[in-house]
Formats: C-alpha cells, sequence, structure tokens
C-alpha cells in the first residue's frame, strides 16, 4: 500500500498541515449545511437582517407550519416508497446477482450493458412513456406505481452491484457444499446469502438513499395521495413568496438517513456510486 | 476476480447438464421479467411514439422519421446540447483536478480519516433536489450567506443575481455541481491510490526519486485506468443533470440554463409535443446506450472490473 511507505513520516508536522487542511475543506464544504440547519428555526423576522444574525432565540413556527400542511404524511409516503422498492429489489435482485456472478449467460455482455443503461439513463426519458402507460392505466398517483419506476433505477443498480459483491466470494465453498450433497437451493440459502450479507445490506441502503432523494418521478407520478419529501420542497415556492425556513427544515430532515447512511456505509460509497468498478 | 472457467467450474456437480443449463436463467428470470416491463417495453413505447404524429397529447397516424428531423432541426435541441457540453467540459475537469489533489492529500498521511471522509460524501449523497434548494439559500436575494457576504459586502457583482442572469447562471450551477461532486471524485481516487501495489514506491525510494517523479512516473501510470473510468462515469452523470437545475433555474433564464433533461421535460409536461419528445428520448437512450457500452468495456478491459 503506498500509504505505508509514508507512514514513517506521519508524525511529522506535514501530517499535521495536511490533517488541518483536510478538516478546514470539511467545514467549508459542510458549512452551507450548517448555515441551512440554523434556517430551520430562525425566527421569520431575522431571517433576511443583514449582516446574518448568528445568535437569536429559536423558533419552531416552521415546523409548526409543516406540521400543519400534512409535512408527516409526506414523511410517510417517502419512508413507505423508499422501503417497498428498497425491499422488493433485494428480493427480486439478489439471486440474479449471483447467478450473474457464477455462470455463463447467453449474451451476457449485452445483457448488462441493457441493465446499465436502464440504471443510467436520464430519467425523463423513462418518465415519458411511464406517464402516459401511467395515465392509461390509473397508475398516477399510487404506491403501486411510484415503487414500479423506482424499480428502473434501483433493480438494475443493486443487480449490478450485488454481482460484484457476489464474485469476491470464493466459488469453493459453494463447491465443497455442492460435492457434499446439499442441493443448490439450500448451498443459496445457507452458504452464498450469509457470506455476501453484508454487501447486500450495503447495496440496499444505497437503494433506499437513492429513492429517498428521488425527485422527477415522484413529482409527475406522485399527486395530493403520495407526495414525498423532495416533491414538497418546490411546493414551498409560493406566489407569496419563498418559504424558506420550511423548506430548509425539510432539507435538514430528508438529509438524516443520508447522515446515518454514510457512517453506515463507509468504504462501501465508493463501490456503489461506481457501479462495483472501484473497491473502495 | 473470477474467470470464466472458474465461473464455469462454479456449475460442475452431479446434476444433469440440462439441469444445469436452466439453472441460472430460473435466478435471472425475476429480474429480466421486471426489466422488460420497466425498461424494454417503455423503451419501445417510446420508439413507437416517435414514429407516430401527436396532438395535443393524442397519438395520430404513423409518420416516419418526421418527429427526429423536427428535433434535429430545433435550435432549443442545439442549444440544450450546448448547455449540456459547456457544463460537462468546465465542470468535470474541475472536478477531476480538485479531486486528485485532494486524494493525493488525503493519502499523504491525513489523520482522522474515519470521521472525514463520511463527512465529505454529504454532499455527493444529498438529494439533488436538496442541493439545489441549498445553493438557492445561499445566493438567496441580497441577504444569502454568499450573495450577502461574498457580493454585497464587498460590492463584487452586487446587485446581480448568479441564477437571474443569463451569462452567470449556467456557471452558478457549474459550481453546485463542483461542490456536489468534487468529493465523490476524490474518494473514488483515494480508494484508488490506497490499493496501489507498495513495491515501486520503495524501488523509487531506493534509487532516490522526487516526489514530483514518483508522482508522474508511478502514481500517475498506474492509477490512470481508473482515472478513465470514474471521469466516463462522472460524464455521463453530469450530462443528464436535472434536480438542481429545475430549483435553481427551471432552466432559464430564457434557455440558458436548459439541459437536455429540462428540454425534454418542458417539451412533455409544458408544451405536451409527445412525438417529439419521444424522439427526443430515443435519441438520448441511443446516445446513453454508447457511454454506458464505452463505461462498461473500458472498465472491464483497463480496470480488470466486473
Amino acid at each position: 500500500m503506498a500509504a505505508r511507505v509514508t507512514s514513517k513520516r506521519d508524525r511529522t508536522g506535514r501530517s499535521r498541515v495536511l490533517t488541518t487542511l483536510a478538516i478546514l475543506y470539511t467545514v467549508g464544504i459542510l458549512f452551507p449545511v450548517f448555515w441551512m440547519a440554523t434556517l430551520m428555526i430562525k425566527p421569520e423576522a431575522i431571517m433576511f437582517v443583514r449582516p446574518t444574525v448568528w445568535v437569536f432565540e429559536p423558533t419552531l413556527d416552521h415546523f409548526a407550519f409543516l406540521l400543519h400542511e400534512g409535512f408527516l404524511w409526506h414523511l410517510l409516503s417517502s419512508l413507505i416508497v423508499a422501503s417497498a422498492s428498497t425491499l422488493l429489489v433485494v428480493i427480486i435482485g439478489t439471486p440474479a446477482a449471483y447467478a450473474f456472478s457464477r455462470f455463463p449467460i447467453w449474451r451476457s455482455d449485452d445483457l448488462f450493458i441493457f441493465i446499465l443503461a436502464t440504471r443510467m439513463a436520464p430519467p425523463v426519458v423513462l418518465l415519458i412513456p411511464f406517464y402516459l402507460i401511467y395515465a392509461k392505466v390509473g397508475l398516477i398517483d399510487t404506491y403501486v406505481g411510484l415503487v414500479l419506476a423506482y424499480l428502473t433505477f434501483n433493480l438494475s443498480f443493486y443487480v449490478w452491484v450485488m454481482r460484484s459483491f457476489c464474485r469476491d466470494l470464493p466459488v469453493e465453498l459453494e463447491e465443497a457444499a455442492l460435492v457434499a450433497g446439499y442441493p443448490r437451493w439450500q448451498v443459496l440459502l445457507k452458504i452464498v446469502f450469509p457470506l455476501v450479507r453484508p454487501g447486500m445490506v450495503a447495496a440496499a441502503v444505497l437503494c433506499f438513499i437513492f429513492a429517498w432523494n428521488e425527485f422527477l418521478y415522484a413529482f409527475m407520478l406522485g399527486g395530493d395521495k403520495i407526495k414525498t419529501l423532495p416533491v414538497a420542497i418546490p411546493t414551498l415556492i409560493t406566489t407569496q413568496g419563498v418559504r424558506w425556513g420550511e423548506m430548509s427544515v425539510v432539507g435538514i430532515v430528508g438529509l438524516l438517513p443520508v447522515l446515518a447512511a454514510v457512517f453506515f456505509l463507509q468504504k462501501h460509497i465508493v463501490r456503489g456510486l461506481t457501479m462495483g468498478a472501484v473497491k473502495g | 476476480m473470477i474467470d470464466t472457467d472458474t465461473a464455469s467450474r462454479a456449475g460442475v456437480n452431479r446434476e444433469s447438464p440440462e439441469r444445469r443449463f436452466w439453472y441460472p436463467y430460473l435466478l435471472i428470470a425475476p429480474t429480466m421479467v421486471t426489466l422488460v416491463i420497466i425498461s424494454l417495453i417503455p423503451f419501445l413505447y417510446t420508439v413507437y411514439l416517435s414514429l407516430h404524429e401527436s396532438k395535443y397529447g393524442q397519438v395520430g397516424g404513423f409518420i416516419g422519421l418526421e418527429n427526429f428531423l423536427v428535433v434535429l432541426a430545433d435550435p432549443r435541441f442545439w442549444n440544450a446540447m450546448g448547455v449540456a457540453i459547456v457544463f460537462v467540459l468546465i465542470a468535470v475537469p474541475i472536478e477531476f483536478m480538485l479531486g486528485l489533489a485532494g486524494a493525493l492529500i488525503l493519502n499523504a498521511g491525513v489523520r482522522y480519516r474515519g470521521t472525514l471522509v463520511p463527512l465529505m460524501f454529504i454532499p455527493t449523497m444529498m438529494a439533488p433536489i436538496v442541493v439545489g434548494l441549498l445553493w438557492k439559500i445561499m445566493f438567496a436575494g441580497s441577504w444569502g450567506l454568499v450573495s450577502y457576504n461574498l457580493f454585497e459586502r464587498f460590492g463584487i457583482l452586487s446587485g446581480t443575481s448568479i441564477f437571474g442572469s443569463r451569462n452567470l447562471a449556467l456557471y452558478g450551477i457549474i459550481l453546485v455541481d463542483i461542490w456536489q461532486w468534487t468529493p465523490f471524485m476524490m474518494l473514488a481516487f483515494f480508494a484508488g491510490l490506497q490499493s496501489l501495489p507498495v513495491n515501486p514506491y520503495r524501488a523509487a525510494a531506493i534509487d532516490g526519486a522526487n516526489p514530483v517523479q514518483v508522482f508522474f512516473l508511478i502514481t500517475l501510470p498506474m492509477l490512470s485506468p481508473l482515472l478513465v473510468v470514474i471521469v466516463i462515469l462522472r460524464l455521463i452523470d453530469a450530462f443528464k443533470i436535472f434536480d438542481s437545475i429545475f430549483i435553481l433555474t427551471g432552466g432559464g433564464p430564457g434557455d440558458a440554463t436548459e439541459s437536455p433533461s429540462i428540454f425534454a421535460y418542458k417539451m412533455v409536461f409544458e408544451y405536451w409535443q409527445i412525438g417529439e419528445a419521444s424522439a427526443l428520448a430515443v435519441l438520448v437512450w441511443l446516445l446513453f446506450f454508447g457511454f454506458c457500452n464505452l463505461f462498461y468495456q473500458v472498465a472491464k478491459k483497463r480496470l480488470n472490473a466486473f
């Protein structure tokens, strides 16, 4: 490892300077988020005062307004859609990811590119047929409709990344079990799935975040009944002005699962976001 | 890494060849059926729509490639492509340079990485719509953190609203993208640096190479496949930008920040030009098949991934 060569010099002043730089960068990029968090509890009256007021009596007005507007309902919608689509993806996608990692499959390269393109294509491209078909069959503003639409990016993502995790498993264990006479489904349930579970959890958490963060499908395929958190944000730009405080609350609440995920996932994030190309 | 030989070895057992043949297909069947329903059928439907006339949201008769010709002759289409190209060609190289520099710094002995790295990932993992909102607030009126403290107080660009200016709006969007995606580049490159073999560095240390030589003669050549793959991935991703533009400018002022995704969105949901929008979607889709193919082949061959 390259890091090991330099590690002898780690305790020198250089390391201290670099660490300070890294901390400054981190604090710098996160400062806007912190500022948005202060707007959550900042009274409307001093929000636009210049220079920026940093010390003030916190208010819960923005929360109260959102609760009155059915904010908890949006939160619940977001949770339902993200959880349901993630669960479905794990159930449908895990066997496929395993099969792709172990068996020669007819025209697998073409299949992979098709799967990859489903994930990478701009959402608006898929939204056009989805919207028109949904309008015909009455799936607009239904949970089934939105969850199905989320499978487009999440199922392809999950299969792709899980395939990379499955390839890391040594084949010998499965061979030994097969030679010992275990039927294939037991090998899958008792050996493969427990071994790839960390990867499964990581990929599923990423799927959850992608669904949680998704805006365009939710905006166009949702409606009065199903309104996720991201969709609530533009609705706070009203004709009477922008409700900055309320928007900040929605933004920060939307950020909470992301915060939990970055610490939980650690190095799996790189692997996930590069579709398994870079092993973090 | 399991090559084809090992992969087929996993299939070796006492079962008959026929059983072996259908078993993997049974496992991939649910996924493939789902993908046919949610991806292939919508795609074919889009192709169908692109070949038909449409008026006020109603699908009419077959008109061949006319919708495609209309789109290709539309200056707004070329404007959108131009916006995407300017955006990508400015944002991605800056993210690349900053990311590479950051990765080298991280790799050169930064402490507390266990805490700093996850924190750095926050912008990348944030919902793009929230990112857009955050920067909308930063630049809001004359009181936002940036618009007041940088612009008003020091009199730079004072009185102009970045996202309201035809000339500046796209650069504002680029700035937001750099904020969001530099950490991703940095941490992906850092992961690459961490996995480089140590022996070339030992040899270089013995030969007395200076840090600049080590970087250009050892690190860069060994890291380059990964750099290429990440840049391709980022180019694909940046090209389809939608959410943050949607909330920051809505494609405006005029069409100054109208990316292809925003253009397609407006075509369908504002003007209801379903035929033309479908033609555009088919073109974009084909483009992305090409992009994905490139990403796949490069990652597979040069990075030994997949």
